[in-house]
């Protein structure tokens, strides 16, 4: 049995220990936003929080959750549902086009923003690295990283409709 | 995507033939070859724990299994380092009881690794795998943690059968 | 950023009497849904089938077949029913944008659905396209008189082949502009017929605009959801009057696209994610025969049977399956089955063989034979004469499509009915694969629409719809089927190898006399590695026939991704032959060619060619027109390093009308970041009949840290010939890379990935 909180909602799970905290999120908890796509922490599609730092879940297990918070992406916007302004920047600057390794890359991104709000494009490259854009949308991604960090404005459009 | 090609899958949809890579039959497709039961739903299935007092390198060789993200456990010529790109990255554990920490040809360890001055044995990889932050503070090791004590033992029992 | 470069108004004088031909035979119709819903679609129906075709034709002289609808419901809203998957091309949000604009909708009131795989919605656009080269509805007037018949043919032949397809780069240009445009203005113009009869005025005055039909002399405006009903009941508009350029509102601009909300928090549902909401789901982890033919001799599941979660063991003939609680479970006890597998005459199947064999095809070839794809002048004369003898020989591997979302399917069989969640372009095939694996008519396999985690030609093949459906029936539960990466690896259908050797001869002033190339793949598309656009004037192009004993399969752009390296890197190797500057070399040979011309310079202009550079820094350029989009890209690269670093790419594109330019600047960096990862990391080998390949540490990806600047200008050329988007970056990116090598410290890239030669 494995005791965590996840999106702020105390769990206790009774899997495989040594399960990945990836399964657990997509299969105990039904939150599919969190996504598999290779299973050796080479993509970053799973990447979540781990008491707020960015981890690939697929390679981590839910024993190194215990007692700890994950976050994933459907726990990121606030409360009320407003997006984070991360999200934000990711719909002005049309970032998703698949969009499946996308949840991965925020929640990525908001670690980034939150250690280094201000950070250089380099810094940018150095962390988001490890996560994988099929579609190769790394351009629009660095860019939505500035503009939700304030650095740059937004470039397509506002809001979103 | 090209004309052509589409219409060779239309031909092959038209004429109902299997290249492809659909099983070789016609019409219905082949019921299973073999197919084992093990367990309805509902059932408990067999606790994982049970194989471990039989034989603790087997029960660890499968405990490895979340390991196996970031190492390998190849005997011969390498590093084996399961990938050179990002983090998750770990070096070649074969024959790693009774080496010296960080000493992998070829692996890009930590300053902290290579400055820990372990030799590994039991009692360090024991004490590393429940917290490999605390034991080398600094380690890339960030995850891959084991909470659990027999399982820790297991693993260990496992790597320690791995040697030349 | 749009560069409008004007055309002939003929064209859309054209565009009109396409749509009053389309409708004489009465091609729209419409009808009521419970609760005033109006409901409108472009039908196509089989006219009089000539002679050879009329075999084909089964239906009656009355069948109507719709593949583009619009819907109006009672709040307002607007649905574009479309029949094709969203897979990261913004295709479908493109389609409404144009259906929203033909119909004065704003985009507010605009939603998108995939319309639902049974044969009623099916592609026959698409079905031309393939089918018909040179019958693209884009092309006025080439097929005339046989419009109406080809039409039946195709949806006939669509149906049938289960032509429900994204891919050839053509769902906004061919549904879109001919198909979801005309449903658009002809809904339109019955819902202003309806009002015109209700008020009492001449339709002419009645103005259309968000959504709302007003009449200002009597000072009345109603939503159009108030005339819904009525407008049902109209006739069906002859000729219904599609936008000119100028009276573009939403066509032509960066609206934002309906999915990218969902897919910024979590909530999109693809393939992966989708299935039934039931408490019986179980998982499985699969593994098929590596070998291509072989099947499981045995299987030794002992340690498997003993493990966490593990429901059954399955021997399918073909793969291996483990079912159990958890996908991780299943994929764990999966990796412990010992499997032997039957021989078969691929076990000795390797790249190295394979090549051999390409280079002996080559070899008997020689100059001369083969099968002809192109031939005019002499070139073998005109090799004799020339100046300057040019000769090479390029080489590129098997390459995989590693979309991000594995494949996968999730099947339920019960009860006669099947229920399939998954990834897939072309649903109507992978719903008759699922239909045969759960032996159960294809009319009782409902097919869930899911947004698509990449495509790229990869989800065309039906085969792993077949499996989950024939585990799902052994297994008696609903089954979410997974593939792990080293599976998805190992079991693609990748784009074909290739080698491919050119002979080109110069005159004394520097212009190409002649083009001779032969190479080993099949050319799909067929213009993949003709040259016609540049002048030149004795060229054969031929290719000879050779062993692939691999799974083939399209790969974004197909073989344009091939050719676009062979044409445009022999070119740059003739430009410096004669000793002139690249880019000046191809302009002298596009005197032909306007449009190919003005992407061409508008590429150089965007990069600064002729600046200087640092030292060990290179420009090269390259230009290839596929898909109907004419682009050319400047690739900026930096030599100083251990291993060559890309630095920026300046693409032009003409696709001939931008219908979203965001969407379009979008993919062309999809494409170029797409085509350079291959070429720059990636190669399929073969040993002993298996792939070596397996997961990402193996078969590289770009990342944000190695890929290059990306800027695109785009020219609109042809606003009525429209051209694709999802494809048409990628074929030029590797040439520009290799070229730009070049001219960076003269080393000539001939083989590719370009990382081989730099270890």
């Amino acid at each position: 049995m494995v005791s965590l909180t996840i999106n702020g909602s105390k769990e206790e799970v009774d899997v495989d220990p040594s399960m990945p905290i990836l399964w657990v999120i997509r299969e105990r908890f039904g939150m599919t936003g969190t996504k598999f796509g290779c299973g050796i922490a080479q993509c970053g599609a799973c990447t979540v929080h781990l008491d707020g730092e960015p981890i690939r879940s697929c390679s981590t297990p839910v024993s190194a959750a215990e007692g700890k918070e994950v976050t994933t992406i459907e726990g990121i916007a606030s409360e009320d549902g407003t997006l984070s302004k991360v999200q934000q920047a990711w719909i002005s600057e049309q970032v998703p086009q698949c969009g499946y390794c996308q949840s991965g890359q925020i929640m990525s991104a908001t670690a980034l923003l939150r250690d280094t709000p201000q950070p250089s494009d380099e810094q940018i490259n150095a962390f988001m690295r490890g996560n994988v854009c099929r579609c190769g949308m790394y351009g629009r991604i660095r860019k939505a990283i500035k503009v939700a960090a304030g650095i740059e404005q937004p470039g397509q459009q506002g809001a979103a409709t | 995507m090209g004309s052509n090609n589409l219409k060779r899958i239309f031909l092959y949809a038209v004429i109902g033939a299997s290249a492809l890579g659909l099983t070789a039959c016609g019409a219905s497709s082949p019921d299973p070859v073999e197919q084992i039961i093990v367990s309805e739903p509902g059932q408990t299935p067999p606790p994982v724990l049970a194989a471990i007092e039989a034989d603790p390198a087997a029960a660890g060789a499968a405990d490895f299994a979340a390991c196996a993200a970031c190492h390998t456990v190849e005997s011969g010529p390498g590093s084996g380092v399961v990938s050179g790109v990002v983090s998750g990255v770990g070096p070649n554990l074969f024959g790693v009881v009774g080496r010296k920490a960080g000493s992998v040809d070829g692996f890009a360890y930590s300053d902290a690794m290579r400055a820990s001055g372990l030799t590994w044995d039991a009692a360090s990889l024991d004490a590393f795998l429940a917290d490999p932050a605390a034991t080398v503070a600094g380690t890339t090791m960030t995850t891959g943690a084991i909470a659990d004590a027999d399982r820790r033992s297991a693993v260990i029992a496992y790597l320690s059968s791995l040697s030349e | 950023m749009n560069e409008t470069t004007s055309t002939k108004p003929s064209s859309s004088k054209t565009s009109r009497s396409r749509a009053a031909k389309w409708t004489r035979r009465g091609f729209i119709g419409a009808g009521a849904l419970a609760g005033g819903a109006l409901i409108v679609g472009v039908a196509v129906r089989s006219g009089n089938p000539v002679g050879k075709l009329k075999p084909i034709v089964a239906g009656g002289d009355d069948e109507a077949l719709i593949n583009s609808w619009v819907k109006i419901d009672a709040d307002n809203l607007v649905t574009a029913i479309v029949p094709h998957c969203e897979m990261g091309q913004g295709a479908n949000s493109t389609i409404a944008q144009m259906l929203a604009d033909e119909m004065d909708v704003n985009w507010e009131n605009v939603r998108v659905m995939d319309a639902p795989a049974d044969g009623n919605y099916v592609s026959q656009h698409a079905a031309r396209l393939f089918v018909g080269p040179g019958t693209l509805p884009d092309r006025p007037n080439q097929v005339g008189f046989m419009e109406p018949t080809y039409d039946g043919l195709f949806t006939q032949l669509g149906k049938l082949a289960g032509a429900y397809i994204t891919g050839g780069s053509s769902s906004v240009r061919s549904t879109g502009q001919n198909g979801m445009r005309i449903a658009g203005a002809a809904a339109r113009e019955m819902l202003v017929a309806a009002a015109a009869k209700e008020w009492g005025v001449p339709a002419s005055e009645i103005k259309t605009q968000n959504a709302r039909l007003t009449h200002a002399g009597s000072g009345r405006s109603e939503p159009y959801s108030a005339f819904a009903e009525a407008a049902a009941q109209q006739e069906l508009p002859r000729a219904p009057k599609i936008k000119q350029v100028s009276e573009y509102r939403l066509m032509g601009t960066p609206a934002p696209r309906k999915d990218i909300p969902s897919k910024v928090d979590g909530s999109a549902i693809f393939g992966i994610d989708g299935g039934p909401d039931s408490d019986d789901l179980r998982y499985a982890a699969v593994k098929a025969a590596p070998v291509v033919g072989a099947q499981i001799a045995s299987m030794d599941a002992s340690t498997a049977k003993g493990m966490g979660g593990v429901l059954q063991i399955l021997n399918m003939g073909d793969f291996v399956a483990v079912v159990a609680d958890s996908y991780w479970q299943a994929q764990q006890a999966l990796g412990t089955i010992k499997t032997a597998y039957t021989e078969t005459e691929n076990d000795t199947v390797s790249t190295a063989k394979m090549f051999a064999g390409f280079s002996a095809a080559l070899d008997e070839a020689g100059d001369t034979g083969g099968n002809s794809k192109a031939e005019y002048g002499d070139p073998i004369d005109a090799l004799g004469g020339a100046a300057i003898a040019v000769e090479a020989e390029y080489k590129v591997p098997f390459l995989a499509h590693a979309t991000m979302e594995p494949m996968n399917c999730t099947a339920w069989v019960r009860g006669g009915k099947c229920d399939i969640w998954t990834s897939t372009q072309v649903p109507l095939m992978a719903r008759d694969g699922a239909a045969e694996g759960a032996g159960v008519n294809a009319d009782d396999v409902t097919m869930h629409p899911v947004f698509l985690g990449g495509g790229f030609g990869r989800r065309l093949t039906p085969e792993y719809s077949n499996q989950a459906a024939r585990l799902a029936k052994a297994a008696g539960y609903p089954i979410k089927m997974i593939w792990s990466r080293e599976e998805d690896t190992a079991q693609d259908f990748y784009r074909p190898a290739d080698i491919s050797r050119f002979k080109g001869g110069l005159d004394e002033n520097g212009k190409a006399v002649c083009w001779n190339n032969v190479h080993c793949t099949e050319d799909e598309p067929a213009e993949a590695p003709l040259i016609e656009f540049y002048d030149i004037p004795n060229v054969s192009v031929r290719n000879a026939d050779v062993e692939m004993p691999v799974r083939l399969g399209a790969w974004r752009s197909v073989a344009h991704s091939q050719h676009g390296f062979f044409v445009e890197s022999f070119v740059d190797e003739l430009a410096h032959a004669a000793g002139q500057d690249p880019f000046e070399f191809r302009s002298a040979h596009l005197a032909n060619s306007p449009r190919h011309l003005a992407v061409l310079e508008g590429a150089a202009k965007m990069a600064g060619w002729g600046d200087a550079l640092p030292e060990g820094h290179g420009r090269g350029i390259a230009l290839v027109r596929s898909f109907n989009s004419i682009v050319a890209e400047v690739a900026q690269v930096d030599m100083t390093g251990n291993k060559p670093r890309v630095v920026k790419m300046f693409c032009c594109v003409d696709a001939g009308f931008a219908m979203n330019p965001d969407g379009l600047a979008a993919q062309m960096e999809s494409g170029i970041i797409y085509g350079l990862t291959a070429a720059m990391y990636d190669e399929i080998t073969l040993k002993d009949g298996k792939v070596e390949q397996s997961n990402f540490h193996d078969y590289q990806m770009m990342r944000m840290d190695d890929a290059p600047e990306i800027s695109v200008q785009i020219i609109n050329g042809a606003p009525d010939n429209i051209g694709g988007a999802g494809e048409p970056g990628l074929p030029p990116a590797a040439a520009a890379v290799a070229n730009a090598i070049f001219a960076a410290n003269g080393t000539r890239i001939r083989e590719l990935p370009i990382a081989k030669h730099f270890a």
